[in-house]
């Protein structure tokens, strides 16, 4: 499925099974907020080790480089919801 | 499915080429794998309907074998993508997340997850757009194409002209590729690699010479700076300092063996490919073979004709010496010098100069109680390391407390989700 994501509500069109942090980086989003003692969030590894590139999803709080997209899907920066 | 006989964890070159093995002696078996598309790091396939310039012909060779191998063997073998592996416990239930919440509880356990990248933290390594040299890699190979903008290579090991030559193939050449050792310098010794990894390094050196992409070795990266947009790389060597522009920097020290996944359970647990011993992809191959037929023999009793191929693995492992050694150089006075606002510790924000206010012999209580080192979310996986170099070099190597499970972060709800294992007549609860 291809179709669109939102970053705060702005839409991010994705490619059949790319994964939320393929898209935005490919939108130009790099930087995906901040980590809760500051740091700016984003992808490094790309593979689910560094959990750099945490985002709400949908009311979740998830590594983008392991989701894959769905239509409709509504990412946030994580704000303070880490803790 | 019913309650799969082993579970494979990663569906790399181990975790298939041991899938196989375990199949074919007749066991069911179920392939977990967190990414969308199998293949790993290395053989990481693109998404449905884009064509693939980038994976040269030998590892399309060994792709197209090892999945053949794996179709082979039917429904004995069932895989699931999107699907994380959170860590099993003592009495040998899984968890797994994801696509699909489950609790299972398989005779046996192969953790195939592969390598761990190294990378040195630098000044500015924590900002966005910059990321893994492995992380590219994967977003070349899964769009078939290079990403845009001005992208710089740094750090060190073969992986980078790897990098590098990908890039290159995927329409977007690096502007430039930092090399810290001096790779060139040792003719001899690189002739005493196997023809494969010659015969491999020559044609990313050829790809890379083609496109003109500059290699600059004994170069080290100082810092990386963000300036009106972009990002600034300062290098230096002998020679001096200068700098690079660029929109996009892959950053990549190595690789290591790696796991997180290392409970004591009830059931037999085998380590498979470059998360065991990082000896890159021929020997990952010969490695899951080896785990799958010695958990056969200790499932079934009965020893598969594919008996242990130490003798490849220990050839797999000389030529990674070798290459060990031709990139070889010495980082740590680079590393003694970091500024002390220099992040070592990315989930926490823990700088150099929190270790060093640590004492000069921290304990590693110290190091995590109050230092809050290897405490994050990551576990430790991208700071140990360092903070081993810069404070213990003797301990190298060693973790800094206990693996914990889950091996990452997850939800209470995927713990609800799950289910329960009394659910599940085949295990007789």
């Amino acid at each position: 499925m291809s179709g669109r994501i939102y970053w705060n509500g702005t839409p991010v069109p994705f490619l059949p099974g790319e994964n939320a942090a393929s898209a935005l980086l490919r939108a130009g989003i790099a930087g995906f907020g901040r980590t809760p003692t500051g740091l700016p969030g984003g992808v490094f590894c790309a593979i689910g080790q560094c959990q750099g590139c945490l985002v709400m999803a949908d009311g979740r709080l998830t590594e983008a480089c392991l989701l894959e997209c769905r239509e409709g899907m509504r990412l946030s920066p994580r704000g303070g919801m880490n803790e | 499915m019913n309650e799969p006989v082993v579970l494979v964890v990663g569906a790399g070159l181990a975790g298939f080429s041991a899938a196989a093995e375990i199949a074919g002696a007749g066991l069911r078996v179920l392939v977990v794998e967190q990414a969308a598309a199998p293949g790993g790091a290395i053989h990481r396939q693109p998404l449905p309907g884009i064509a693939y310039p980038v994976a040269s012909a030998v590892h399309r060779r060994r792709w197209t074998q090892v999945t053949a191998s794996v179709r082979a063997q039917g429904d004995r073998i069932e895989i699931r993508y999107g699907c994380r592996f959170a860590g099993l416990d003592h009495e040998g239930t899984a968890l797994l997340t994801g696509a699909r919440n489950a609790l299972v509880r398989p005779r046996a356990l192969v953790i195939a997850t592969g390598a761990a990248e190294r990378v040195r933290p630098r000044p500015g390594w924590t900002l966005p757009n910059v990321m893994t040299a492995g992380a590219l890699q994967i977003r070349t190979k899964t769009l078939g194409k290079a990403p845009d903008g001005r992208i710089l290579l740094g750090g060190s090991g073969p992986l980078l002209l790897a990098a590098g030559a990908e890039l290159v193939k995927g329409g977007n050449p690096p502007v430039a590729i930092i090399e810290a050792g001096r790779p060139f310098r040792h003719v001899i010794g690189s002739l005493g690699l196997p023809l494969p990894y010659l015969r491999e390094a020559a044609g990313y050196m050829a790809t890379l010479l083609r496109a003109r992409v500059p290699v600059l070795t004994g170069t080290e990266i100082v810092r990386i700076e963000k300036r009106s947009g972009a990002l600034t790389l300062h290098v230096e060597s002998s020679s001096g300092g200068r700098t690079f522009d660029g929109d996009l920097i892959g950053l990549h020290d190595g690789i290591r063996a790696s796991d997180h996944y290392a409970a004591a359970s009830s059931i037999p647990v085998m380590r498979a490919g470059d998360c065991r011993e990082a000896l890159g992809a021929r020997a990952a191959l010969a490695d899951g073979r080896a785990a799958g037929a010695a958990l056969v023999a200790e499932l079934t009793g009965t020893v598969p004709a594919s008996a242990k191929d130490s003798s490849r693995i220990e050839r797999e492992r000389r030529a990674q010496r070798r290459l060990a050694r031709i990139f070889g150089h010495d980082g740590s006075a680079r590393l003694a010098a970091l500024p002390a606002d220099t992040v070592i510790c990315r989930c926490e924000n823990r700088t150099v100069g929190d270790l060093r206010a640590l004492g000069p012999v921290p304990t590693d209580r110290d190091l995590r109680l109050h230092g809050r080192f290897a405490m994050g979310a990551c576990q430790g996986r991208f700071c140990t390391e360092w903070v081993r170099a810069l404070t213990d070099p003797s301990h190298a190597g060693s973790p800094l407390g206990a693996v914990r499970l889950p091996a990452h972060p997850i939800a209470i709800a995927d713990l609800l989700d799950a289910g329960g294992i009394a659910d599940n007549p085949s295990t007789g609860e």
